[in-house]
């Protein structure tokens, strides 16, 4: 099966600072890989220069086997095909939970009034928060605001799900609410790549887990169960059992 | 000494219309200056180096000089460089617009640079254009956010306008101290004058106070 | 095109000089002045009983209503009317500006004392300072670091503030350059040299105390 996502020998520099080294691989039409590893191994940089938020300075990302293009208007047209969530929701504030969510489908695809509010409505129902359609965000709990902009970037109905650390903001007790979110989206054959510290739903959404270490070096890759039972590398297990101690 | 208000009674109809030229001059310079402060702000944030260039060095210059001196230097040496024959009010509000637009480009520039980045990411994301991301999103929030900064420079703006009573735009000031110059009523006139400028100005101040309070610590 | 003979300014740079040389010196007292009364001001505004807080934040919020112009001409020339006291355009522009600018530093400092944070007031208190110990030696300290910037374009003001004395025909630089400007019938060259000279003086002022302002900034945050 083609890939739909190929990451082929990425590198990223700062100026002199490494950030990813020769990172190599790909992602498949419905699956889920989780990019786990300590902070600063580089995996939210390559979400970022997955979708253009950030320019590669070497090796090719191609979508569809296709590289991303290097103009604004085709990477434009990219990013409308990759949902992307972030860490700090980033909900536009000024707006209410509905408008948030009709924004992608208003103003990029000119979608009419009518289409992108039904849109909306089957999304927020599908997040469970169709009750705060007319809320603001900043009156939702952090959980709610994961909720919603899960919602805002589904609305584009994307190719690809791109979740930067997207629990890594909230409390504890609203985690559980985005992550049964995220699940459902991976059950209904979603393509989705997942930076997280979240490993109870690496090793039970996760198709593949993907083992960052610093310096921006992908360490291994494989089936969760590998990796969280019987990982090749040394490494991988010496950052699991300090992930252990810590939680 | 014997004082004599009732000429401040006598002369209502010329306070009034120099009141009225006042604001009228407020509104107008305010309104283009918002809008050129705008532009101002958006060039400074461009990627093209001229662009910004040219809107800092506006910017700065403008900034950096006193009212009274752009107003004459409007009144007599711009019809020399140009060739425009303006009359005082549109020489007022030219040298008023230059000064308050360069204020308000760097308040506009404050409130768009204090809008997280993520936001315009957010936006980017989902596939909008520069252009879109800072009309839809970073644009309102950072209007919400500079409306006390805009306040202030009003009152300010306001107070200002009386600095084109040198070039004899008939404006309250000049309006008070003609007639001051005509009556010899002098602290009459100059009481009266600083009376209405209180009147008007001292719940424009209380206002803006109020916006700040109400505005000022949102997020 | 336009001929720049720049004659009277040959003519009359000493003169003009004399100029800046009586903005600058009006500016400093001034702003020496206006800091002195500001600073009580805004300490007064912040810590005094009802019957002073109210006056005084009548005589603030007066002053941000009022032109600055209409305090100079009515100091000028309706004060000495009034009380019989004359004491010449210098002076009345130095006691009209110093009542104008005062109150703008007497709002800075209110904002700059209300942004110490009530913590640092407990923490003090508990080491069993008395209220001026701790206005003093905590929240003042603190506060005045903080202000700077503000302070900063306090100068900025005052000086561009200067140029509108010139209007109650104090001889400092503005009022020159108009004097020179309406002689020589060179207004272009002059207004656009005094344009000049202005930014001269004020683009540094104002750059210099933001380079000040950021090597101490870290003494005021808490």
């Amino acid at each position: 099966m083609n890939p739909v996502i190929e990451y082929r020998a990425v590198c990223k520099n700062y100026g002199s600072f490494v950030a990813l080294r020769d990172v190599s691989f790909s992602v498949s039409k419905g699956e889920v890989v989780c990019l786990i590893g300590p902070s600063g191994s580089g995996k939210s940089t390559l979400l970022r220069c997955t979708n253009g938020l950030e320019q590669i300075s070497g090796g090719a990302i191609l979508l569809d086997g296709a590289p991303l293009p290097q103009t604004r208007a085709g990477m434009r047209a990219v990013r409308q095909r990759m949902g992307m969530v972030f860490q700090n929701f980033e909900l536009f504030p000024h707006r209410s939970v509905f408008a948030n969510v009709m924004m992608g489908p208003l103003t990029v695809l000119r979608m009419d009034h009518a289409a992108a509010r039904a849109r909306a409505e089957a999304l927020l129902d599908k997040v469970g928060l169709a009750d705060k359609a007319a809320s603001m965000p900043a009156a939702l709990s952090g959980g709610q605001q994961q909720r919603v902009a899960i919602a805002r970037a589904l609305a584009m109905e994307p190719a690809v799900m791109l979740f930067d650390e997207p629990t890594s903001a909230l409390d504890p007790e609203t985690i559980g609410e985005v992550l049964s979110v995220m699940k459902r989206l991976a059950d209904e054959g979603m393509t989705m790549i997942v930076v997280t510290h979240e490993m109870t739903f690496a090793r039970r959404v996760a198709d593949r887990v993907v083992v960052f270490e610093r310096g921006g070096v992908l360490l291994e890759q494989g089936p969760p169960r590998q990796i969280f039972d019987a990982p090749l590398m040394e490494r991988t297990r010496d950052f699991l059992s300090h992930l252990d101690w810590s939680g | 000494m014997n004082f004599e208000w009732s000429i401040i009674w006598r002369s209502r109809e010329a306070l009034l219309e120099g009141t009225l030229t006042t604001v009228l001059l407020s509104v107008v310079t305010m309104t283009i200056a918002i809008a050129g402060g705008m532009l101002l702000a958006l060039m400074r944030l461009s990627r093209w180096r001229a662009l910004s260039a040219s809107s800092a060095a506006f910017v700065e210059f403008f900034r950096n000089l006193p009212l009274i001196l752009v107003v004459y230097w409007a009144f007599y040496v711009l019809p020399e460089l140009t060739g425009w024959q303006l009359d005082a009010f549109s020489t007022g509000l030219v040298a008023l617009s230059l000064n308050v637009s360069a204020y308000n480009a760097e308040t506009f520039r404050a409130g768009i640079m204090s809008i997280r980045k993520g936001q315009g990411e957010a936006a980017l994301t989902l596939g909008m254009s520069e252009v879109q991301a800072m009309w839809h999103v970073v644009l309102p929030q950072a209007v919400r956010r500079v409306v006390p900064v805009l306040a202030s420079t009003w009152i300010s703006l306001f107070k200002d306008t009386s600095l084109v009573s040198v070039i004899g735009v008939s404006e309250l000031a000049h309006v008070s101290l003609e007639i001051r110059a005509q009556s010899f009523r002098v602290l009459e006139m100059l009481t009266a004058m600083a009376a209405i400028y209180w009147a008007l100005g001292y719940p424009q101040a209380k206002l803006v106070d109020w916006i700040n309070r109400r505005y000022g610590h949102t997020e | 095109m336009f001929d720049w003979d720049l004659s009277a300014l040959e003519e009359s740079w000493r003169f003009l000089l004399g100029g800046v040389g009586v903005t600058l010196g009006l500016s400093a007292l001034t702003v020496a002045t206006s800091l002195t009364l500001g600073i009580a001001v805004g300490v007064l505004r912040c810590y005094a009983g009802a019957w002073l807080r109210v006056p005084l934040t009548f005589y603030v919020d007066s002053m941000r209503a009022i032109p600055v112009l209409v305090v100079l001409v009515w100091m000028y020339f309706a004060f000495p009317l009034l009380t019989g006291v004359s004491a010449g355009p210098f002076w009345a522009a130095l006691a009209a500006l110093t009542v104008h600018v005062a109150a703008y530093v007497a709002e800075i400092v209110r904002a700059g004392i209300e942004s110490v944070r009530p913590g640092q007031i407990r923490a003090a208190l508990a080491l069993g300072m008395s209220q001026p110990q701790l206005v003093m030696q905590v929240v003042l300290p603190q506060a005045l670091v903080r202000m700077l910037p503000a302070i900063g374009s306090v100068v900025s003001v005052t000086i561009k503030d200067t140029a509108i004395a010139a209007t109650i025909a104090v001889p400092e630089f503005m009022k020159r350059a108009e004097t020179v400007a309406g002689q020589s019938y060179q207004p272009v060259q002059v207004y656009t040299a005094a344009l000049v000279v202005y930014f001269l003086i004020l683009f540094p002022t104002t750059r210099l105390i933001d380079r000040i302002h950021a090597r101490v900034a870290h003494l005021g945050r808490s």
